[in-house]
């Protein structure tokens, strides 16, 4: 055999052989949690691409609750309301104003530092509807405050899984356990 | 002849290694543009302009393809003739495979996509004259597996349920847009193979490049045929 052919054929065989290597060693466990040699493990990369899916169905172990609260806001009056919820927990929310109010739909968790929190919706309107899927375990909910020259009323209802409602108002804060 | 084996078993893997990043990088063109695609009904020139481009710029089994093919064309000539055969051959499938509605497997058609960069590189190591004496006809390879790269093109936007309403134009903007993104690949690549040439190691390394190449081109290829069977 001539040596040019033999060296094209050495080439072609070590092309081969190193993509079997690596489909089999990196490929299969990272993209099809496929790990035959026990390499995806090792490595830490096996169920690199895994999805994990949303599920349709999300069940609670905590019992179903409603809740509903109406403020009145004078000119450049402001209150929060929130809900402790646990992490993974949904509520579904509606609220509605009798006129334009700035809103601040947020979160804060309770192993967050002093202060901290995470805004979901911030806007400036009448209403908003919707589920709120908790991201972590702590009090979820909205600050309303009217920023207009007349009285407003808001009202808010919502159903889902949480523990208790955390009013704050003039300085003040008003925390209610939901009895079961 | 020991350090040219040597560059190649320690070289390889590593280069192959690199590549795998951009495996996890979603070829499929991603959810968020799926959905995106799914809400346009009629004629949207710039959106299917510009995932035809992305497409082509992130398709790294067209891309390996492309290198392949221009390696050893030196001439602007040859380069223009090849590329056009290429894109000539493309754009009759994209355009006929999602009009005639073509259903083929996404992955057995990107595992035959996988084989043209393992079919190129072993040609540009001269492999089909050394080693089975045959002289094959570059211009028609290029332009069959064109008509490859182009059915895999048609199955990207198949996968989304375009609307029928502005269908035409949506596929002719796709089809544009793979040609801009390909020009910019090119463009890219042309850059960096005239700098490389210029170097008296260019013909040793050529050899070694191809080899990686085709590696590149058997995992792009044992991917697919993964894919079709588990994913």
């Amino acid at each position: 055999m001539k040596q040019e052919t033999y060296r094209i054929l050495i080439a072609t065989a070590a092309a081969f052989a190193t993509s079997l290597v690596i489909l089999f060693t990196l490929v299969l466990p990272a993209e099809f949690d496929i790990d035959p040699l026990g390499t995806g493990q090792a490595l830490g990369i096996f169920g690199l691409s895994s999805t994990t899916e949303t599920p349709t169905v999300f069940k609670e172990g905590k019992v179903y609750l409603s809740d509903s609260v109406e403020y009145v806001l004078q000119p450049f009056e402001s209150v929060e309301y929130k809900y402790r919820m646990n992490s993974d927990s949904t509520l579904v929310y509606a609220w509605h104003a009798s006129d334009s109010v700035t809103f601040d739909f947020h979160g804060e968790p309770d192993d967050g530092p002093e202060g901290f929190a995470e805004s979901y919706s911030i806007g400036k309107g009448l209403a908003e509807n919707g589920s709120f899927f908790a991201p972590f375990t702590g009090i979820h909910g909205w600050f309303w405050e009217n920023r207009g020259a007349d009285a407003v009323t808001v009202k808010l209802t919502t159903s889902g899984f949480y523990s208790a409602t955390l009013e704050f108002r003039d300085g003040f804060v008003n925390e209610r356990l939901l009895s079961y | 002849m020991l350090t040219t084996r040597f560059l190649v078993l320690s070289v390889l893997p590593v280069i192959c290694l690199l590549v795998l990043p951009l495996m996890g990088m979603a070829h499929n063109i991603s959810e968020s543009n799926a959905r995106f695609v799914e809400g346009i009904s009629g004629p949207a020139i710039v959106p299917f302009m510009y995932l035809g481009a992305k497409h082509m710029v992130t398709g790294y089994d067209h891309l390996l393809f492309l290198l392949g093919v221009i390696f050893f064309l030196f001439r602007a000539r040859d380069i223009l003739l090849f590329v056009t055969l290429f894109t000539l051959g493309h754009s009759i499938t994209l355009m006929s495979g999602v009009l005639l509605q073509v259903n083929v497997n996404a992955y057995l058609i990107d595992a035959i996509i996988g084989l043209s960069v393992v079919y190129k590189a072993f040609e540009n190591i001269d492999g089909f004259k050394q080693v089975f004496g045959l002289q094959l006809n570059a211009r028609l390879a290029v332009f069959i597996f064109g008509l490859f790269h182009g059915l895999g093109l048609a199955t990207k936007l198949q996968e989304f349920a375009i609307s029928s309403d502005g269908l035409v134009t949506n596929i002719v903007s796709f089809n544009v847009g793979v040609e801009i993104g390909q020009a910019i690949a090119l463009a890219l690549i042309l850059i960096v193979l005239l700098h490389w040439r210029q170097r008296d190691s260019f013909q040793n390394h050529a050899f070694i490049a191809n080899t990686l190449l085709m590696t590149a081109g058997f995992v792009l290829t044992g991917y697919q045929i993964a894919g079709y069977m588990w994913a």
